[in-house]
């Protein structure tokens, strides 16, 4: 009883310790994804600065 | 995990930092002096002086060409990483308390004590990487007074001129350095004075430590806690470890309320936590001392600790600390 016991105890911890993991990656990806997308827009702010440049000359 | 012994500060450390390839480690303490040392064998490479007051905080630039420093003399100073000469010497009404350069190495951002009514102040310097690095304007190209309490750690975010600070409330703030607003805050993030903060790889995220015994990791964009790691002793510096999901904690109880035998002992503890499930994984002893400063290597490949007994400690991890994955195959975001 006390071993079938224990093994629920892990079962559920490592339930737990999976949706612990998913939720810390899923936090993860909107992060980078985020991140890049400001980057990926800065770089589109400095592209479009330097071709209004180069109308003016 | 052999821990080296780097003895060369006669007094407490009060940081240690890797460089970007993490073959140096640059440790700055009360007895005013910079070390940088070889982070695989421990041997000095050099020594920054010309400080007359404790060095409290140091950082080292990308290209680990310039260093800057922050001391109780009131001064901020850049240096040669190489030569080990001071560039240049801003001077303040009082003492600086952390520094920290942009991740493109184009400015520092710093900040001041309040003392003898003088205000807190952030500050931020464009850094001339032209020429040997002598000819740095005098002025900031930003300044500002906090409001409310004062700031004690800072870094720059990921945003444009948007900086993360920590308070001596416990508050975790951001801040626009261009003017000075404070566009959010966290007035709960710590329950006490805020000792440490240091980011992750891509700045999305920090880690803060403090006297609240507690540490945690924030988003840098909206200041949510993501993970809380709660000890039983104040915290004086936490570290992420990048490419394995542990954080390390490091700090004590002040030498006064300390017995001796722990004293003699070494039993002051750098503890692993998990960094996700937010449990302790394991504990490493030898400082005399509370730890200031936790450092760990960009690569992950060891950490160093620095105490309050004037020792730093580097540790290489061993190949099983490595690949060991105590909790099962998830993969697990850095």
């Amino acid at each position: 009883e006390d071993a079938a016991e224990e093994s629920n105890v892990s079962a559920e911890l490592i339930a737990l310790r999976k949706r612990l993991v998913d939720e810390w990656n899923a936090w993860r990806a909107l992060c980078k994804k985020e991140h890049a997308e400001e980057r990926g827009h800065k770089h589109e702010k400095v592209r479009e600065s330097e071709e209004e440049k180069e109308e003016i000359e | 995990m052999r821990p080296i012994l780097l003895q060369g500060h006669e007094r407490s450390l009060t940081q240690i930092k890797f460089n970007a390839e993490g073959d140096l480690l640059f440790s700055c303490s009360k007895d005013n002096i910079i070390n940088v040392w070889y982070s695989h064998n421990g041997e000095r490479l050099g020594t920054y002086e010309g400080g007359n007051g404790s060095v409290w905080t140091i950082d080292v630039d990308s290209e680990s060409r310039f260093m800057v420093s922050g001391a109780a003399d009131n001064t901020m100073r850049l240096w040669s990483v190489q030569t080990g000469k001071c560039l240049y010497t801003w001077e303040f009404p009082t003492a600086v308390k952390r520094v920290a350069f942009k991740d493109d190495d184009s400015q520092v951002v710093c900040i001041t004590e309040q003392r003898m009514g003088h205000q807190c102040a952030i500050r931020v310097f464009n850094i001339n990487r032209e020429g040997d690095g002598t000819n740095q304007s005098k002025e900031p190209l930003y300044m500002f007074n906090p409001i409310g309490s004062k700031a004690t750690v800072c870094a720059f975010t990921p945003t444009p001129n948007v900086i993360i600070t920590g308070h001596e409330s416990g508050k975790v703030a951001l801040f626009n350095v261009k003017t000075g607003e404070e566009i959010d805050n966290n007035e709960r993030a710590h329950g006490d004075v805020v000792t440490d903060l240091q980011m992750s790889k891509d700045g999305t995220y920090c880690i803060t430590s403090s006297k609240d015994k507690s540490a945690r990791i924030h988003d840098t964009k909206n200041l949510m806690v993501i993970k809380t790691y709660t000890t039983e002793t104040p915290l004086n510096s936490a570290a992420l470890a990048p490419d394995r999901p542990y954080v390390l904690l490091g700090g004590g109880q002040e030498a006064m309320s300390v017995t001796t035998t722990s004293l003699r002992q070494g039993k002051f503890e750098t503890r692993f936590w998990h960094k996700v499930f937010e449990e302790e994984v394991g504990r490493v002893k030898g400082h005399f001392g509370p730890i200031n400063t936790i450092a760990v290597h960009p690569q992950g490949t060891c950490y160093a600790s620095g105490g309050e007994d004037g020792f730093v400690r580097v540790h290489h991890f061993d190949d099983s600390y490595l690949k060991a994955k105590p909790y099962g195959d998830l993969e697990i975001a850095d």
